[in-house]
């Protein structure tokens, strides 16, 4: 993942000057956002009853900012901001986080989402690796 | 030089962009466009097989839903990024393909197109440039695929990799074209361009994202 782009000015990089110096960013909307947090998952496992649950993987890539894959795990799954970022520090540091788990129908769409997104994930049922 | 997005009062989020800036967006957002097209051999038909399948008409969705899957696998080592297997099983990774991938060429696209028609209603020169919600997550994703494939023709395989290329930029060496997976060397002719574009498009999308709630 990358950090890139992490600290925002209130000017962007221009193709046609140079680079402004830092400036403060003029509205912090980031901060104090509601929550709502849901199930990480295991409450799917009972759906998937006896079978071995299938579970979505995601995986770490250089391109995606750290802010724009939390942002895709608490808009997609609902997961708290704290989840979220739980998820993308262990994707970005060990490689790879299971971010969901359950009948393979729902990890199916669940890779296609983030596919969508642009993350890359895989699905993988529990006792693979 | 761009300004950050800023939400406003009625809902909408709103940078401004200068007309270069415009224009250099909307340019490589119609090359990879027609980059996914040619690679994935996306034609009319396919996509209107997607429309159809999303269709209030139950006909519409029957013939949808009896139309032929079709996944060609990505031969452009970008457009493989933007469609990555989704198994290492490759007969779960291929049936996937066949499912998914059509409907996943089919939002990509739109969202390239929703980025474009957003900027060229602002038209010529420096302006505003404002999204409702709706197009906002269209330029997120949007912002993803060119940066996906921005990073692919600089080079960047690994974390760190950009700002090894911009730093060998900055001290104005070339870069080292016998690094792994590069064999569209050409491409880095054009790299100080490349990486510019790369920087506006993160920025741009880190401030979106600031503004933005996920909920």
């Amino acid at each position: 993942m990358s950090e890139h782009g992490t600290t925002p000015r209130s000017e962007g990089p221009s193709l046609l000057h140079a680079p402004s110096p830092d400036f403060a960013p003029s509205l912090a909307q980031t901060e104090g956002a509601p929550e709502r947090s849901r199930s990480t998952g295991l409450q799917e496992r009972e759906e998937a009853g006896t079978a071995r649950p299938w579970r979505t993987v995601v995986w770490n890539d250089p391109i995606n900012l750290m802010s724009y894959v939390v942002f895709v795990l608490q808009r997609y799954f609902g997961y708290s901001r704290e989840h979220a970022d739980v998820l993308m520090r262990r994707i970005h540091h060990e490689g790879r986080a299971i971010v969901s788990q359950g009948s393979r129908e729902r990890v199916e769409s669940d890779v296609q989402a983030m596919h969508s997104f642009g993350l890359h994930a895989t699905m993988e049922q529990e006792g693979e690796d | 030089m761009a300004h950050a997005f800023r939400p406003r009062a009625d809902g909408s989020f709103a940078c401004r962009l200068e007309g270069e800036e415009k224009a250099v967006i909307v340019q490589v957002a119609q090359e990879v466009s027609d980059l996914v097209r040619l690679d994935l051999a996306v034609t009319e038909d396919s996509l209107a097989v997607r429309r159809a399948a999303a269709s209030d008409d139950p006909l519409e969705r029957l013939e949808a839903q009896f139309a032929t899957h079709e996944a060609r696998e990505p031969g452009d080592p970008a457009v493989r990024r933007l469609f990555p297997e989704a198994s290492p099983d490759e007969a779960l990774a291929a049936e996937f393909r066949r499912f998914g991938q059509q409907d996943l060429v089919a939002i990509k696209l739109e969202d390239l197109a929703a980025l474009c028609e957003s900027i060229d209603r602002t038209g010529p020169g420096t302006t505003e440039v404002s999204l409702t919600e709706d197009e906002a997550m269209h330029w997120l994703r949007a912002l993803t695929t060119l940066r996906t494939v921005v990073a692919d023709r600089l080079g960047v395989e690994r974390d760190g990799d950009f700002e090894t290329v911009r730093m060998l930029q900055q001290i104005g060496e070339r870069v080292p074209e016998a690094a792994e997976g590069e064999d569209e060397s050409s491409e880095t002719a054009g790299g100080d361009v490349m990486i510019a574009i790369y920087e506006l498009l993160s920025w741009l999308q880190e401030s979106l994202i600031r503004v933005l709630e996920p909920f």
